[in-house]
């Protein structure tokens, strides 16, 4: 009975814990859950398969990815944080979500014991940014809320410049 | 239990130096004086928050007073005195609590005193006077202070909306 419950408790624990890939950008870490990432490309692998999107106002967008029939906004994580510039070189296509994120690159894999709510003196942007933060190897590191990086109303902007960008080149191709 | 801690400390105040100036805490709110930790920061638009510490396994957010008590950061601070923030309650909900810390340069001092009213001059995170050696030392209304930073953003947005 003894070693059944303490069983139990083993188990309840590893649920508990989560799987999580490490990222960089500008030299910081972030944490996003592996479960709501589909897929890790290299920008080079897409440069095919990327298209420019203008007019959008947001500048944080600046193209869209075509995968599995499906059209993937493309953002570049460091302008979503307000980080310095830096050259990403791989991008998350996510789950779920038509959101594909530009980051410098991968640090490790982590399983994540606890994500601790974020504290309520975060009263901004963050607290839609963020899920919460844990705390790896002495560090504390923000666990990134993955509909954060684009709210309904970007998506909705972002629809329209692209609807109408399809337009324009849809007349250009019936008068060329 | 809470309420026994705070009418055993009703005068009991936690003095401590931010900059050049001393600032008095009511001690029925002060946790503890932690020493100088890591501080850790990541990307936010909170501009009163450092970044965080983490004590006794717990994420404690550290705020940066300085720049409203003195006009300025200051860097001379290298301890933490956590406190406990009490947030508002929403309807229906009851008040919550926060552990939450600001710099501070380790000179802090337990004293015994009657707190006096404040002319209506005082900003409003000081919630009255002591008077201590000839000194009159701001007592902090912990809350208020820390809520500066949104009451500022919100009066600005409310200002912003109407003109």
């Amino acid at each position: 009975m003894k070693i059944a419950a303490q069983e139990a408790g083993k188990s309840r624990r590893a649920r508990r814990s989560e799987a999580m890939i490490l990222f960089v950008i500008a030299n910081r870490m972030f944490a996003i859950s592996a479960d709501s990432v589909q897929e890790i490309r290299s920008t080079d692998s897409l440069a095919g398969s990327a298209n420019e999107i203008d007019n959008s106002g947001i500048s944080k967008v600046r193209h869209t990815l075509e995968r599995s029939h499906q059209t993937y906004y493309v953002v570049n994580a460091g302008a979503h944080f307000g980080l310095p510039v830096t050259r990403p070189t791989l991008v998350l296509i996510l789950r779920q979500l038509r959101v594909a994120v530009l980051v410098d690159r991968i640090e490790r894999m982590a399983e994540v014991p606890a994500v601790h709510s974020l504290p309520r003196a975060f009263e901004g942007d963050e607290r839609r940014w963020y899920r919460g933060l844990t705390y790896i190897d002495d560090h504390v590191i923000p666990v990134i809320q993955p509909s954060g990086f684009l709210t309904p109303e970007e998506f909705q902007r972002l629809d329209l410049a692209t609807s109408a960008a399809a337009q324009r080149e849809l007349e250009g191709a019936v008068q060329s | 239990m809470i309420a026994e801690s705070q009418s055993a400390g009703a005068n009991s105040y936690v003095l401590l130096q931010i900059g050049n100036r001393r600032f008095g805490l009511p001690s029925g709110i002060v946790t503890e004086l932690a020493p100088p930790v890591r501080l850790h920061t990541f990307p936010h638009t909170s501009s009163l928050v450092a970044g965080v510490i983490v004590r006794r396994g717990r994420i404690i957010p550290i705020y940066e007073v300085a720049k409203i008590l003195l006009g300025r950061s200051s860097s001379a601070h290298q301890f933490y005195l956590v406190a406990r923030r009490g947030f508002a309650a929403r309807p229906g909900e009851a008040e919550t609590f926060e552990s939450s810390a600001i710099p501070v340069n380790g000179q802090c001092e337990l004293a015994t005193s009657d707190l006096q009213p404040c002319g209506e001059d005082r900003p409003p995170y000081v919630s009255g006077m002591l008077a201590i050696d000839g000194e009159s030392i701001e007592v902090l209304n912990f809350d208020v202070l820390l809520a500066m930073e949104t009451a500022r953003v919100t009066d600005g947005s409310r200002a912003e909306a109407q003109s």
